[in-house]
């Protein structure tokens, strides 16, 4: 049946770019957090010269990231409204204690660091990792009960959102290793073996990002009408440039082939494609926030 | 079960699209430019000779199992005990996670108060015995407000007595704005650039 909309009313975007950026810079900072860990909570030796500037970075990171809620939200001056009244069915509701539980415990932990605290520096360390994944856990509930948004209201959402956390701070982790050893250290050299070890991480996380991609996707087109329109929209629609080409080809696909073929393997190339899978992310972000909300709901 | 329960049935075989509802209800409510509580969606369908235009008046559900109160993460958005969801203006912090989960896009940022406003039934005036302001306004009588649980009021017996429908029942939501006539096809069509 030919029919045309004569007039609507639309009351405009709920989300946007503001939240998208706030979700990139949690899931960074939740990633450089559990990065810093490897060395000092959990004991690997390689990784010890990533545990302090991947807590300073998880720390600044996480104080950023409200500061675009707080841009975000109508009534900045009434953020004291959620510790007042609490809604246990509202991930916001949780998000407010943990970003204010997180930070505190990343300092702790930082602090212990600097002054050489190992076995306390251990414990925060290792408190911090629940904490973190909650953190960025919590933003993929957000999207997850927005119910009316088929590409948003998935089961999958929260832990599509932890293993892109993962893949960006270990993007983010391999260019602070990089800059650190090239510049800072005394030998002015790149510890190759730290960033092949890093790489091989982020490719194993890029892996387990696309599965879920897929597993998503595919399920959403031989879903209902919404959640096929949601997807066809990123896979042939307005948003397969940032999609398709931008996240899945150029963000993931090539630095997966660079890390994981032993043959492209190499210091610059890894670099390159850690940039590349950082900005990825954002798109990613990006993606889910804005294209979710793209198509009017009536 | 409780003792009151305010619904709405619009009948669309009366109403005829002159969106007075749609303007008491701005005017009652001060509802600032471009934003709307209840409009009235048009669409035309078929090619000429054989055309029609189907009128759809949208407001809020005020569902029984609202998601907006479920997410609300200052507790803002309200169901009362007569089943009218409504947003405190003072404990709303404007962070639209209600305008995001609500299946209904009936809600917007106010642009002056920076909060978000909804319809709420006219709870101001439902409060005083009368009816919501764009009930009032219909000169087809299409819209009938009333309480669900009372068997002898004009709407359970309408919703008792004809076949009717409800938007978007399918999103668990158990929305309590019923239709007679409804056309799924002024439902369905949004605007979307191909």
């Amino acid at each position: 049946m030919e029919a045309n909309l004569l007039y609507n009313v639309s009351n405009g975007e709920t989300f946007g770019y503001m939240i998208a950026v706030y979700f990139y810079l949690t899931g960074l900072s939740a990633g450089s957090f559990i990065i810093s860990t490897l060395g000092y909570g959990f004991g690997v030796e390689k990784y010890r010269p990533l545990g302090k500037p991947g807590v300073i970075l998880a720390t600044l990171l996480l104080v950023a990231a409200p500061m675009f809620l707080l841009l975000h939200v109508g009534k900045p001056l009434r953020s004291w409204h959620l510790f007042m009244w609490i809604n246990l069915t509202s991930p916001i509701s949780w998000g407010s204690y943990l970003l204010t539980l997180y930070p505190i415990n990343c300092i702790i932990y930082g602090y212990f660091m600097f002054t050489g605290r190992a076995k306390l520096t251990k414990i925060f360390g290792l408190v911090g990792i629940p904490l973190a994944l909650f953190v960025h856990g919590y933003t993929g509930f957000i999207l997850a009960f927005g119910k009316a948004r088929p590409l948003w209201n998935s089961s999958i959402m929260p832990l599509l959102f932890l293993v892109s956390a993962m893949v960006s701070g270990i993007a983010l982790m391999i260019l602070v290793a990089a800059v650190k050893d090239r510049f800072f250290s005394p030998e002015r050299k790149v510890n190759k073996e730290l960033v092949f070890d890093l790489a091989k991480i982020l490719g194993w996380m890029i892996v387990f990002d696309l599965f879920l991609v897929v597993c998503e996707e595919a399920t959403h087109l031989v879903s209902h009408q919404g959640a096929i329109d949601a997807t066809t929209l990123l896979l042939t629609g307005k948003f397969v440039v940032p999609f398709l080409v931008i996240e899945i080809f150029v963000g993931k696909i090539i630095p997966l082939i660079v890390v994981m073929v032993p043959r492209f393997r190499t210091v610059p190339a890894v670099i390159a494609v850690s940039i590349l899978a950082f900005v990825c992310i954002l798109a990613m972000r990006f993606n889910v926030v804005l294209g979710g909300e793209y198509i009017p709901l009536i | 079960m409780n003792k009151v329960r305010y619904a709405m049935l619009i009948d669309l075989n009366r109403c005829i699209g002159c969106y007075s509802c749609q303007v008491a209800c701005k005017m009652e409510n001060g509802v600032p430019l471009g934003s709307w509580r209840s409009w009235v969606k048009q669409i035309e369908k078929g090619k000429y000779p054989n055309v029609s235009k189907s009128f759809l008046p949208l407001l809020c559900n005020n569902c029984e199992n609202p998601i907006c109160v479920t997410v609300c993460p200052v507790l803002a958005s309200i169901k009362r005990d007569d089943g009218i969801v409504f947003v405190d203006p003072h404990r709303c912090i404007g962070c639209r996670y209600c305008m995001a989960s609500c299946p209904y896009g009936v809600r917007y940022v106010n642009p002056l108060l920076n909060i978000v406003q909804k319809c709420d039934f006219c709870l101001h005036r439902v409060d005083q015995g009368l009816q919501p302001a764009c009930v009032e306004a219909c000169p087809a009588q299409a819209r009938i407000f009333g309480d669900l649980h009372d068997p002898e009021s004009e709407i359970a017996k309408l919703i008792a007595g004809s076949s009717v429908a409800r938007v978007k029942p399918d999103m668990g939501t158990d929305p309590k704005v019923y239709y007679i006539g409804l056309d799924e096809e002024a439902v369905e069509k949004v605007e979307r650039e191909e």
